[in-house]
């Protein structure tokens, strides 16, 4: 190993394995850890007085439970996307924010498979919609898409922590080497597999890698589709539109990557990473970030033109979404997804922390405020006038919300401290090329 | 004589302290010691029994056969001969089998006046209510009160203790203190006793309470009912020179004009004045009758009159003249004459005595003056209105309120006895009477709560409710409908008659006192009447003959000319969901979404839109209504149809002592409320600059140009809608394929049908809160859309149950298969297996599904399981619920038909809304038989489908509103 290469192991290693962290570290897992407490007070008081907590009513069965489902599994797929298709590609990019990428998904699956089970009337029931061999031998019903969705979201929590987990052997298996207590030696030493760093464990861990990189590509059109037909396979008439899952991908893809964007920002500033993820990987993700952003806008403008094509029932209930009493989230959501990161057309802004961080968090709002805008908004008009009415959240229904991202949070702080967060063994791998030629 | 249970309280034999107390047996030991057991032991084993020492073989055999035979012993009782069932049978009544209701006739007051109901009872408790076929008031149907009055009866609110100034005291005690005073009445000759009574239509009460003058002469009885009939009484008065009830025909009508009130709400014949008037409309051999209604705030009838003329108060004296001055009789109009008037005569006129005019209860009497004009003119009486004796008729001599306050006044007053009724709350704001019972050295009230009149009395008795007690009522026409017990006491209680009976020297036996009234009557066979009478609920030919009227009109009398000083008209009405208050502690009647406004929990001043506009108010924002210096803060709630430069306030609300569901609801309108014009006063309104909010369960109210209620002309039919494929295969439907018909034409939106759903099924009551958040549970709700202009729109109801669509959208949706299909076409819920993901609902086009987003079967608000119907599931928390089609009626039906070896028959199946709906706008049965009722009503030209378009096939169809031309036809 070169002394080069030695110390960007060390940087990197450095990072989980030393013993202090610094206060700010300490401050923000302390402020998460708060809301991952106020999580469990919303989850418990849920479980013992049901759903009737939320704001959820008739014809609003559905409210934050479905918005925060649906945009958490939008980032977990827009960031594994990301990574798988880096891995694929070698691109260079990968060094830098695969493994975080990876570690973002992994850990919006977690966030996003929260709601599915307790936004249930009676929650301890759940695995019914599993095709167990219960004694009364009654099967799940399998033209639901939320027997769908159950299929979609375990297989996509599979997956995801297969392409973060394989993606981490060898440097568990350095963090073990290096680990300074015999219990961090233990605890690294069994999930790395015992990896010894042969030229074969190379090769088969090269071949499941992208293996498991090329199951997410399709797995992620799955994924966000199947949360799109939710809501098209309905008969609401706003949601049941062809048109749908494309958006729902489209939009669940510039989400993902500007939280990639955010948090490769972050790290950077936070872990003083430059050297690793240097300008050139910003600039690269800003300009991903920017361009399904546009994508994003061209979907918007597609709903209106099929709006205008559509029926009467559908198209009022369209325009209610847009000029009606839910118009301010539609718009909302435009102006943070869509027009904000129009900023990334400057280099300079693609190149600063400030706006990376600004510019990521804007489409994350704006996307939340899409999928409240399809789910509540959308809603709205539906066939019978007489039925016709408003939801709003309540506290325990914001508190959940709230409660996920402070989980969210949490783990991504703990990740940086136990895991190495940039990939070591691709960086040196990196450098051993730009060495050799 | 009937024992009550609290009088007896030192009779009742305590089980521990007898001589013979129950076998029990307290250990195994003990049961094989006893003599019985060792004499089997001895006869059986005589080697162990004798043996002096016991090893452990022979202890083991001992003790198993001891045991064994212990066990046998248990079985047989003392001195069994062995041949008793193991065990014991329940106490069932005769001819009645465990788990089959029984079914008790008997009949319900509303404001004195009977309807006949059907008391369906479960192993001796009520659990349901239906109308009685064979009552002339009701014909099978019911109205929402009668339907509540099972959450009535088991009321935890209902008094069951006497007290004496507030705190409890025995029935003993009471019996004691009541005597002295009795002894000391008789002696005096009643002076100083004064009765107040609500105004009652029972022969027995009026044998009683004659039977008390002739013991105390010098007593005064007095009668007040808040919903009160004085306008009428004094027209008939000054045009018949007598009191007289009238009672109309709308079989026979071409034409109704009612003035004000509301025919099919609020008259006393209401339920079959709205059967009659569908059985006319559905003659095919004669042209469809005319209703118009002349009213300030819309109301049933004139939610479904063919045209309606919104008219301030003040402007109605002016119409009813104009109206009898073009039919001919009357003096000279001296006002301008209301553009609709020559319409009306004209269609009038051309009925001739076909016509009819109905005066409203509200309107004074002069406009009821002016109506017996009119329906004279027009040859009307003997035809579509007759006049009969008053069906409430009291006896010369009997009081007022007013009477009563001036001799409080006066200091006459030294004993005041309050049979029923609640007049503290519900007196008018000028009267103070809480102070003025105060004032009265003994006062006693009989109630069945403690509410605003046992507060202020010295002595309160508890009312047995009337399912628990005897008594007779007459209908609208005079028809006696006896009641009867439908169960054992709930709580001890006396009904009025049996206090009266006390007070008149009777035995404390409701049935003897009723029966004592009827052998009067009928003299030699009796016994043979009684049971029938019983069996019918109704005494046969018991009707009020027609009164040959001696005409003797007073037109030109000079009455008050109308008021056109400033100030707005204020309009008072009784409740459609509470009615005079009387029901403000029932939760059902509470979160009945009252037909027009779709209020719950609450009323609200009416007012039209013209005057929110001019006010600047919208709907919640409170006003302060002031009536003759006395104001009342309330809401306000825009009311399209509502005549303007008027409001309208609902009485009944805003009880301090109503319980704990009735409280602190709504605003008090009787405290505004004048007892010089108890029913249209003058006063201000102004914005009170705050918002109450009031809670609806339905938000918007215009049909958005959509084809959801379709109106057609009378032989026009709505575009047939086109078959669409569809990619889910035909199920063939062998046997029974049940289906449900709603005419529109006949739906007069009285929520008969929600509240009897409510009943049928162990619906929840959730409360305002909740309602307000959208999670109302009725299955069966009835949409209400206007269409128009919102000064004098049209009105449009439309019940929407389940719509059991053979392609369910709702069933595919489901991930565990919670809601599935019926070989018989009924979308089933499984409650057990619903998870709750309530994606049912998201994919229901009609949301009629419902869900237990709470655990509502455990809140305040919900009524006691014994008033839950046993064959329907209570709901848990976290579970989709919504209309079966009554499918355990179905079931039980089928059963007695395959107990019997017989095809189900048609019209055997009644949904509890179907049987509940007064003009059978509802038809159930088998649309597998061309023959079945239902499918002879879906091949009507009207029928059509709602969101038929959507290709879900509903079960439950539609037949289209018809609607005339506004020319006269």
């Amino acid at each position: 190993m070169s002394s080069e290469a030695q110390a960007v192991t060390n940087t990197v290693a450095d990072v989980p394995l030393s013993r202090r962290f610094g206060w700010i570290w300490w401050v923000a897992l302390l402020a998460s850890g708060a809301l991952v407490l106020l999580l469990g007070y919303t989850l418990i008081s849920v479980a013992i007085l049901g759903v009737g907590v939320w704001g959820v009513n008739i014809p609003f069965v559905w409210g934050f439970d479905l918005i925060n489902y649906a945009w958490w599994i939008g980032i977990a797929n827009g960031a594994s996307l990301f990574a798988a298709i880096l891995v694929l590609r070698r691109h260079d990019l990968r060094t830098a924010v695969n493994r975080f990428a990876e570690g973002v998904a992994f850990f919006a699956v977690i966030c996003a498979g929260i709601f599915p089970i307790v936004h249930l009337g009676r929650p301890w029931l759940f695995y019914w919609v599993f095709p167990y061999p219960a004694t009364f031998q009654v099967w799940p019903q399998f033209r639901s898409t939320l027997t769908w969705d159950f299929w979609a979201i375990s297989t996509h929590a599979i997956v995801t922590s297969l392409l973060w987990y394989v993606g981490l052997i060898p440097d568990l298996a350095t963090l073990r080497d290096r680990a300074r207590t015999r219990a961090g030696k233990r605890l690294y030493g069994v999930f790395a597999l015992g990896w010894r760093g042969s030229v074969r464990d190379w090769a088969y861990h090269q071949r499941a890698y992208r293996l498991v990189a090329i199951l997410v590509l399709p797995l992620i059109l799955i994924m966000q589709s199947t949360v799109a037909f939710e809501f098209a396979v309905t008969l609401v008439p706003d949601w049941h539109e062809t048109r749908q899952p494309l958006h729902f991908v489209a939009t669940g893809l510039a989400q993902g990557l500007s939280i990639v964007l955010l948090v490769a920002v972050l790290l950077r500033w936070g872990l003083r990473l430059g050297r690793y993820i240097d300008d050139e990987d910003v600039d690269l993700l800003g300009r991903l970030v920017l361009a399904s952003a546009l994508v994003s806008g061209y979907l918007y403008l597609d709903e209106i033109a099929s709006a205008l094509l559509a029926e009467p029932v559908p198209q009022e209930a369209t325009f209610n979404r847009i000029t009606g009493d839910y118009a301010g989230l539609y718009w909302t959501s435009i102006v943070y997804s869509i027009l904000i990161p129009q900023l990334l057309w400057l280099k300079a802004a693609r190149r600063s922390t400030v706006a990376g961080i600004f510019v990521g968090i804007s489409i994350g709002v704006g996307v939340w405020f899409d999928r409240f805008s399809i789910i509540v908004g959308g809603l709205q008009t539906d066939y019978l006038p007489s039925v016709w009415r408003t939801y709003a959240p309540t506290l325990p229904e914001t508190g959940l919300f709230l409660g996920t991202l402070g989980l969210f949070a949490a783990l991504l702080l703990l990740f940086v401290r136990f895991l190495p967060v940039v990939s070591m063994f691709e960086t040196r791998h990196d450098e051993h090329e730009e060495a050799s030629s | 004589m009937r024992e009550k249970p609290p009088l007896d309280i030192d009779a009742v034999p305590v089980p521990m302290t007898t001589e013979k107390g129950p076998t029990l047996w307290r250990s195994l030991e003990e049961l094989a010691d006893r003599p019985e057991v060792r004499r089997q032991i001895e006869a059986e084993f005589p080697d162990v029994v004798q043996a002096s020492s016991i090893d452990r073989r022979t202890l083991l055999r001992l003790m198993s056969a001891s045991f064994a035979l212990g066990g046998l012993a248990a079985c047989n009782g003392n001195g069994s001969d062995g041949k008793a069932p193991l065990l014991s049978q329940s106490r069932t009544l005769p001819g009645s089998t465990p788990g089959v209701p029984l079914t008790v006739a008997t009949s319900l007051a509303l404001n004195g006046f009977g309807r006949g109901v059907l008391v369906k009872t479960q192993e001796g408790r009520p659990v349901k209510i239906e109308g009685n076929p064979l009552h002339p008031a009701s014909l099978g149907a019911t109205d929402v009160f009668a339907q509540a009055e099972i959450l009535s009866l088991y009321d935890p609110d209902r008094s069951d203790t006497p007290l004496r100034s507030g705190s409890p005291m025995s029935w003993e005690e009471l019996t004691n203190s009541i005597r002295p005073v009795r002894n000391e009445l008789v002696v005096s000759e009643g002076r100083g006793l004064h009765v107040l009574m609500p105004p009652t239509s029972s022969p027995t009460l009026h044998r009683l309470m004659a039977q008390a003058r002739q013991l105390f002469p010098f007593a005064t009885f007095h009668v007040f009912s808040p919903v009160d009939d004085g306008n009428r009484r004094d027209a008939a008065l000054a045009s018949f020179g007598r009191d007289l009830d009238f009672v109309y025909d709308p079989t026979r009508a071409d034409v109704i004009v009612t003035l004000g009130g509301d025919l099919f709400a609020e008259e006393p014949g209401h339920l079959r004045y709205a059967a009659d008037y569908q059985a006319r409309r559905r003659m095919r051999d004669r042209a469809m009758p005319r209703l118009y209604a002349v009213e300030t705030r819309m109301s049933l009838a004139g939610a479904r009159a063919d045209e309606r003329v919104p008219l301030r108060p003040r402007d109605m004296e002016a119409f009813a003249q104009a109206l009898a001055v073009a039919l001919g009789t009357g003096a000279a109009p001296t006002t301008e004459v209301h553009p609709s008037v020559p319409k009306l005569a004209d269609a009038l006129r051309r009925a001739g005595s076909r016509g009819l005019v109905v005066p409203g209860r509200e309107q004074p009497a002069r406009i009821h003056g002016l109506a017996h004009a009119v329906n004279a003119g027009l040859g009307a009486f003997g035809t579509t209105v007759r006049a009969i004796e008053p069906v409430r008729s009291a006896d010369d001599g009997t009081g007022t309120l007013a009477d009563l306050v001036s001799a409080i006044e006066a200091g006459a007053v030294s004993r005041l006895v309050i049979l029923g009724g609640n007049p503290v709350y519900a007196a008018p704001a000028d009267i103070d009477l809480a102070s003025l019972i105060r004032r009265v050295p003994l006062s006693l009230h009989l109630g069945q709560h403690r509410d605003e009149t046992a507060e202020v009395c010295h002595w309160h008795v508890p009312e047995a409710h009337p399912l628990e007690s005897w008594g007779d009522l007459r209908a609208f026409d005079g028809t006696v409908g006896l009641r009867q017990p439908a169960t054992m006491p709930l709580k001890p209680g006396l009904s009025v008659e049996e206090l009266l009976g006390l007070m008149a020297g009777q035995n404390l036996d409701g049935q003897a006192l009723v029966q004592a009234t009827w052998r009067q009557a009928w003299g030699d066979g009796f016994e043979e009447r009684w049971a029938g009478a019983l069996e019918d609920g109704v005494i046969a030919g018991s009707a009020s003959p027609t009164v040959a009227l001696t005409e003797r009109f007073d037109m030109t009398a000079e009455t008050a000319a109308p008021s056109t000083s400033g100030g707005i008209d204020v309009v008072f009405v009784p409740d459609p969901s509470v009615w005079d208050g009387t029901y403000a502690n029932n939760g059902w009647l509470q979160e009945l979404p009252k037909p027009l406004t779709k209020q719950v929990w609450g009323n609200a001043a009416l007012i039209a839109p013209e005057m929110a506009a001019v006010f600047g108010l919208s709907s919640g924002d409170a006003v302060d209504v002031t009536v003759e210096g006395r104001a009342v803060r309330a809401p306000v709630w825009i009311m399209p149809g509502h005549a303007p430069g008027a409001v309208t306030l609902p009485l009944g609300y805003g009880r301090r002592r109503a319980g704990r569901i009735g409280d602190g609801i709504g605003f008090d309108a009787y405290a505004v409320r004048p007892s010089g014009r108890p029913w249209i006063a003058t006063g201000e309104i102004g914005k009170a600059g705050e918002r109450i909010p009031v809670v609806s369960t339905q938000r918007h109210h215009s049909l958005q140009g959509r084809d959801i209620v379709r109106v057609v002309a009378p032989d026009q039919a709505p575009a047939p809608a086109a078959d669409q494929p569809s990619l889910y295969p035909e199920w063939p439907y062998e046997g029974h394929a049940w289906g449900m018909a709603i005419d529109l034409d006949a739906c007069i939106g009285c929520n008969a049908c929600v509240i009897a759903c409510q009943a049928e099924n162990n619906i929840a009551v959730v409360g305002p809160d909740e309602v307000a958040k959208g999670r109302e549970m009725h299955w069966l709700r009835v949409d209400r859309y206007h269409a128009g202009d919102p000064a004098d729109p049209e009105t449009y109801f439309q019940p929407v149950p389940c719509m059991h669509c053979e392609k369910a959208p709702c069933e595919v949706v489901c991930p565990v298969n919670a809601t599935v299909h019926s070989s018989e076409g009924l979308n089933d819920m499984v409650y057990n297996r619903c998870i709750g993901t309530r994606t049912c609902s998201n994919n229901c086009p009609y949301k009629v599904r419902r869900f237990n987003f709470l655990d509502y079967q455990g809140t305040d608000y919900v009524a006691s399981p014994e008033a839950m119907n046993p064959q329907v599931t209570v709901r848990d928390r976290g579970v989709m619920e919504k209309c079966t089609y009554c499918v355990h009626r179905i079931g039980a039906a089928r059963a007695d038909a395959r107990v019997e070896d017989r095809p189900l028959r048609d019209g055997e199946v009644a949904t509890a809304c179907q049987q509940a709906c007064p003009t059978t706008a509802i038809v159930f049965g088998d649309v597998n038989d061309p023959a079945s009722a239902v499918s002879r009503l879906k091949q009507s030209p009207r029928h059509y489908a709602l969101l038929g378009d959507l290709n879900t096939k509903p079960r439950t169809t539609y037949l289209a509103r018809i609607a005339l031309s506004s020319e006269n036809g």
